[in-house]
């Protein structure tokens, strides 16, 4: 509490020198022996609050931790700011001004879904760089905004030619939520599937929370006949979903590739229903690396055998506080113009594995898995993924 | 047989509502975490490796404890005030919510089903566990329906609901009538929980899926009759599904909030309404 004052104070005699000095040099550079604010936004509160918000705020302090540990970035130690990124729109926007002109923060990192980033990107209007982590549907090409993302080619050029030359899969029934991420994850999917020979036989979409039911989604697909069911529902409707599928005993006969299935979702579905369910993302807690198990065991160390569960959804919060710390150290300070220049082709470790930055998105290894009761295994590792986005 | 499927969950998880609500006039908005609770039940008795039957009086006891406290702390004091009824059953389904999610954590959990494979049903197969729900819906609600209108304690209930203070004088306890219906009501929500448990993602959330079909259903119904209650489960359920299953879930869900409009518009009190 009574740190505050003096910051201030320390603060306004910074500006004041700098004033004084001439230089149109600002606060921010005065700060350079304080501290460096990460503005976070997560699940705090709403839908996704209870399955990932823990997971994202150990990863992030994580993260913190270590880079503190060794000094910091640029000198400065890291601090992070909470706000909710899981909650209305509007709020998240009146948070990022608050962060902004109150906590003046230094860097912007964000872990929700694309209505609260577009919303973010519209706020801060590039004033302060800001990290997009989780999966997307691509396509985000704001000013001084970069972007760690799993996009739907990196998914779908890995996992379909892989599936197609393990069942030989020629009819595909597509089933997913009604918003803006399936949709296109379909339409880049319908376009590889097309490229190679295969036909969409039947595409689906039902309403984004709501309670939904499967059994005559089931009993359509059924009909249908189809050699593989793409699904693009998320959360709750995607372990309903699988659970019904399998109810219905369609799980011994057609295989399944989800497009976002993490650990707790899994771990709903259940062992009993989860034969013959593909997933391709960039994490997955039982990735064999040397990057992974030293992850698995700070967080392990910090947290112990209570802790969050860990998914790329939480764990890409860490890889956005290291990627934080690289493009920062490269571009010596914050200034978008620098930091932009900085990003380019920039490398750095996560979890993940190494990623490397092109296009403001990254270049990254993805993992293709196969369900094994309630475990993911990995059955191929694809190096070095091109996002396939194109921005300037 | 996915319509009669829907329907019949529809009526079960309808019916300890229904009861509630029309014979003592209180609108527990806590009722869908009641049925988390008995879902809940339902996964910690099988975490423990216990059969699957014992989670029914597990999901009894519980329920019936809290429905116990419940009644003494919020419900008794405010019968005969439907509003402030609505605020503080809302009020404690937030907490309810909260304190699953505190001793279970947000995510989802999965029960194994209890009954697997599949049977066949006029010449398609349908899994086996459905079909067993169906039938115990079905018999659970005629055995209920039959008791109220045969008991000596379902005319009780009549009596106290066409009029307490008459009923009152001729000697009836109505005070601990409304206590135990209110506790039946509730176990029935657990139980309700316990059948739907295996089928769907159990999360601290999963009451407010139910919750809100389940007054569309009342305000079809409408209240107080078990005729009313199947036929509006049976309207909501199946246009439902139907819907569903010849467009799609959307337009499902877009039919259903037409009917509730309609009849809250034209036929407030449902279709057969009691008074």
């Amino acid at each position: 509490m009574t740190m505050t004052p003096t910051r201030r104070q320390f603060l306004r005699a910074s500006a004041a020198v700098a004033a004084w000095a001439g230089a149109p040099a600002f606060v921010r550079d005065a700060r350079a022996a304080g501290e460096f604010r990460i503005g976070m936004f997560y699940a705090i509160a709403g839908p996704a609050a209870g399955l990932f918000g823990p997971t994202q705020k150990a990863c992030a302090e994580l993260a913190v931790d270590e880079i503190n540990a060794k000094g910091g970035i640029l000198g400065r130690k890291i601090v992070l700011s909470f706000a909710n990124g899981d909650g209305p729109v509007a709020e998240a926007s009146k948070a990022a001004v608050r962060m902004m002109l109150e906590e003046k923060v230094d860097f912007f990192l964000g872990s929700h879904n694309s209505a609260v980033r577009e919303a973010l990107v519209g706020t801060i209007k590039a004033k302060v760089p800001y990290v997009y982590t989780p999966i997307y549907e691509g396509g985000e090409c704001g000013a001084n905004t970069y972007v760690l993302a799993d996009t739907p080619q990196q998914q779908m050029e890995t996992a379909l030619p892989w599936l197609a030359k393990k069942t030989g899969f020629k009819r595909v029934y597509m089933i997913g939520n009604d918003y803006v991420w399936p949709q296109v994850t379909n339409k880049q999917a319908k376009r590889i599937i097309e490229a190679g020979g295969g036909t969409v036989i039947g595409e689906e979409y039902v309403p984004l929370g709501a309670p939904n039911k499967f059994e005559e989604a089931v009993t359509r697909i059924k009909g249908a006949k189809p050699d593989l069911v793409l699904i693009t529902l998320v959360g709750a409707d995607n372990v309903n979903f699988n659970r019904t599928f399998a109810g219905f005993g369609l799980d011994k006969e057609t295989p399944r590739l989800s497009s976002l299935l993490e650990e707790n979702t899994l771990l709903g579905i259940g062992a009993e229903s989860s034969k013959g369910l593909y997933g391709c993302m960039s994490y997955y807690a039982n990735i064999e690396s040397p990057e992974n198990t030293a992850f698995k065991a700070a967080y392990k160390a910090k947290y112990g055998d209570k802790a969050p569960i860990l998914a790329l959804i939480g764990v890409d919060c860490y890889s956005g506080v290291k990627f934080i710390q690289a493009v920062v150290t490269r571009a010596k300070g914050t200034q978008a113009a620098k930091v932009g220049e900085a990003a380019r082709g920039l490398s750095f470790d996560t979890p993940t594995g190494r990623m490397t930055m092109n296009n403001r998105h990254v270049d990254k290894n993805m993992y293709l898995a196969e369900c094994r009761a309630t475990e993911f295994q990995v059955v191929e590792t694809f190096k070095n993924v091109k996002s396939g986005q194109t921005c300037a | 047989m996915n319509v009669v499927y829907e329907v019949t969950t529809l009526v079960v998880i309808v019916l300890g509502l229904a009861i509630v609500f029309g014979f003592l006039g209180v609108m527990n908005l806590a009722h869908g975490e009641f049925i988390a609770i008995g879902a809940y039940t339902a996964y910690a008795c099988q975490a423990r490796g216990w059969p699957y039957l014992t989670a029914i009086p597990a999901a009894c006891l519980v329920c019936g404890a809290l429905a116990l406290l419940v009644e003494r702390v919020l419900i008794r004091p405010l019968y005969q005030r439907p509003f402030d009824t609505m605020l503080a059953t809302w009020g404690l389904s937030l907490l309810l919510r909260k304190t699953v999610e505190l001793v279970y954590g947000g995510g989802y959990k999965s029960l194994v089903v209890p009954l697997s494979g599949s049977v066949s049903v006029l010449g398609a197969p349908f899994p086996a566990y459905r079909v067993l729900l169906i039938v115990l819906s079905l018999a659970g609600t005629s055995v209920l329906v039959v008791w109220y209108r045969r008991s000596p304690t379902g005319a009780r209930i009549k009596a106290m609901v066409g009029n307490p203070e008459l009923a009152q004088a001729v000697g009836l306890r109505t005070g601990r009538l409304a206590r135990n219906t209110f506790v039946v009501g509730t176990c029935l929500a657990g139980l309700a929980g316990v059948m739907v448990a295996p089928l769907t993602p159990v999360q601290p959330y999963m009451g407010l899926d139910y919750i809100l079909k389940a007054f569309f259903v009342l305000v079809v119904g409408g209240l107080g009759s078990a005729v009313g209650l199947v036929s509006g489960a049976g309207l909501i359920g199946g246009v439902e599904s139907a819907m569903s299953a010849i467009v799609d879930r959307t337009w499902g869900y877009s039919t259903v909030l037409l009917i509730a409009i309609v009849f809250l518009w034209l036929r407030p009190r449902g279709i057969f309404a009691r008074v």
